[in-house]
């Protein structure tokens, strides 16, 4: 029984003086295989074709939402990278770019159409693992549309109705999207902390500590918004308490440093723009990107 | 501005789902344990001669009956939830109480739950009769046997087979390697129908061919020395 096991049902089998045994073999095979052939295979073999079946369109089915699912990632991404041109917040999102965000919406919505009848009722949870990657992309890029007209989180309940109401959104997807979200603030925060020029007026917000020295550089409201709502949302995210064991949100621990690294990268950017920004010239521009990368690696 | 009433949402959301967590595990971790001691009744069939296995059998089903019950209170909980939310909390053990329950049918257990006398194993319907569960449901999301859990619980068991093959052998029993051999041979090439992907079926169901090797072996040594039973099995 010590023999090859790489190669076990066709490995040439030898007597103890190494001599192959292949005819006595195939002949013990063969009439061990026919004798119980008349009474239970055909049985087997039938019960196991309807399996077969029911595997196949198992499997077409979670291969037809992996695909609807890496369509949706992309077609988010692209919304997404159209969204990080808007250097504004508050304000609705310019024409230029709803051009261009808006035709991907609608496809967005056709391919969930086209998910609904692998995804009923049962079948809901069976293939959420297949489906759930575009929809956390999804609601990362309504999100932060969200965010960019209106300055605040996107509830659950308004993701739903931004798509066909078959569609389960989990809290989990919810959550998973909203870590994603400050991947996005992080770039936006950055990219318009470094393009907007820095006021000598002490902003709403102030700074405890310098109140009393009116000529110290602040950041312009929006910026500090979202550096404000940044930290609130790692403070927010930072108070949920799950419990480590089981499948529970599995990523959760992954996302959560990687948000905490966004949100100091931005605190990075803010501090950095208010102590060396005023000894910098008129219309001169940090290179935030590789200076941040460096203090927070 | 960050709606804190999202994150309070979240949180309850996230304590229902660990309170419903815990419940399911709670049953889970009893079917286990009295899982583990059926396994060990079952594995007493590797050091008693068949035609004293009677005893061991019995004590068998008594343990599975016991068990069926931790199913039944199992299902009363599970069938409030969403099947496929928390599949993933019991389906080793139940493959593992089903795999006990083939096995014990295959010994010559469970004989009023078969089709009939002489079948080997119960087919999924038959199991679900016995554990008095629903089957193989494709619309109702209720509690239920999913076909990929049949299935592994069918290739534990023939690891085990091919183990008894072996000590068969040992107790002096040169008829039941061949038995077994015809048997998995069988549920072999059902298996090989199967296009199976790159999953956990795939990955076990490959372990099968080793499981035919193994017994092939021992009845090929039998043979080999002409100590197969004459007018039995081959």
């Amino acid at each position: 029984m010590e023999k090859d096991p790489s190669n076990p049902t066709t490995g040439t089998k030898r007597s103890w003086e190494g001599i192959p045994l292949h005819s006595n073999l195939s002949t013990l095979q063969s009439s061990t295989a026919t004798s119980n052939m008349g009474e239970s295979s055909p049985n087997m073999l039938s019960m196991f074709g309807s399996f077969c079946d029911e595997l196949d369109s198992h499997h077409d089915r979670r291969e037809r939402l992996i695909k609807i699912s890496r369509d949706i990632t992309a077609l988010s991404k692209k919304i997404i990278f159209s969204l990080q041109r808007v250097r504004t917040s508050g304000t609705p999102i310019p024409a230029s770019i709803t051009k261009d965000t808006q035709p991907r919406l609608t496809q967005i919505n056709e391919l969930f159409l086209s998910a609904i009848p692998d995804i009923t009722s049962l079948n809901g949870y069976r293939y959420l693992r297949q489906i759930s990657p575009g929809i956390q992309e999804f609601i990362e890029a309504l999100s932060f549309k969200h965010y960019l007209e209106t300055q605040s989180l996107i509830t659950l309940s308004e993701v739903k109705t931004h798509l066909p109401p078959q569609i389960l959104i989990t809290e989990e997807d919810y959550m998973m999207g909203l870590f994603d979200l400050t991947g996005e603030l992080m770039r936006f925060a950055v990219t318009s902390l470094s393009a907007g020029s820095h006021t000598d007026s002490i902003s709403e917000e102030g700074n405890g500590e310098n109140e009393g020295e009116p000529r110290l550089p602040t950041l312009l409201p929006a910026q500090a918004g979202v550096v404000r709502d940044l930290r609130e949302i790692r403070a927010e995210f930072e108070s949920i308490t799950i419990p480590r064991r089981g499948n529970m949100l599995r990523d959760y621990w992954k996302k959560s440093e990687v948000m905490q690294a966004s949100v100091e990268k931005v605190e990075r950017a803010a501090y950095g723009i208010l102590v060396r920004g005023s000894e910098r010239p008129k219309g001169w521009k940090p290179d935030l990107s590789a200076g941040v990368e460096m203090e927070i690696y | 501005m960050i709606d804190r009433a999202i994150f309070e949402d979240l949180q309850s959301k996230i304590d229902e789902e660990v309170a419903v967590r815990d419940e399911l595990h709670e049953i889970v971790q009893t079917l286990a344990r009295k899982g583990r001691s059926t396994q060990a009744t079952l594995s007493r069939a590797h050091s008693t001669p068949a035609e004293q296995l009677n005893p061991v059998l019995e004590a068998a089903t008594k343990e599975i009956l016991a068990q069926k019950e931790e199913v039944s209170r199992l299902r009363s909980i599970a069938d409030k939830h969403p099947f496929y939310k928390y599949n993933g909390v019991w389906s080793r053990e139940l493959q593992n109480l089903i795999s006990s329950i083939e096995l014990c049918a295959w010994l010559g257990g469970l004989q009023e739950y078969k089709s009939s006398s002489s079948a080997s194993f119960l087919t999924m319907e038959e199991v679900g009769r016995f554990l008095d569960i629903p089957v193989n449901l494709k619309e109702e999301d209720a509690f239920h046997l999913t076909l990929e859990e049949y299935l592994l619980a069918l290739i534990s068991m023939v690891e085990e087979l091919a183990r008894l093959a072996v000590n068969s052998v040992t107790l002096g029993d040169y008829e039941r390697p061949t038995q077994i051999g015809n048997f998995i041979k069988d549920l072999f090439s059902g298996f090989q129908l199967l296009n199976l992907k790159n999953d956990i079926l795939r990955k076990r169901s490959d372990g099968i061919k080793y499981s035919v090797k193994k017994v092939e072996d021992v009845v090929y040594d039998l043979s080999l020395r002409n100590l197969i039973p004459k007018g039995k099995g081959v």
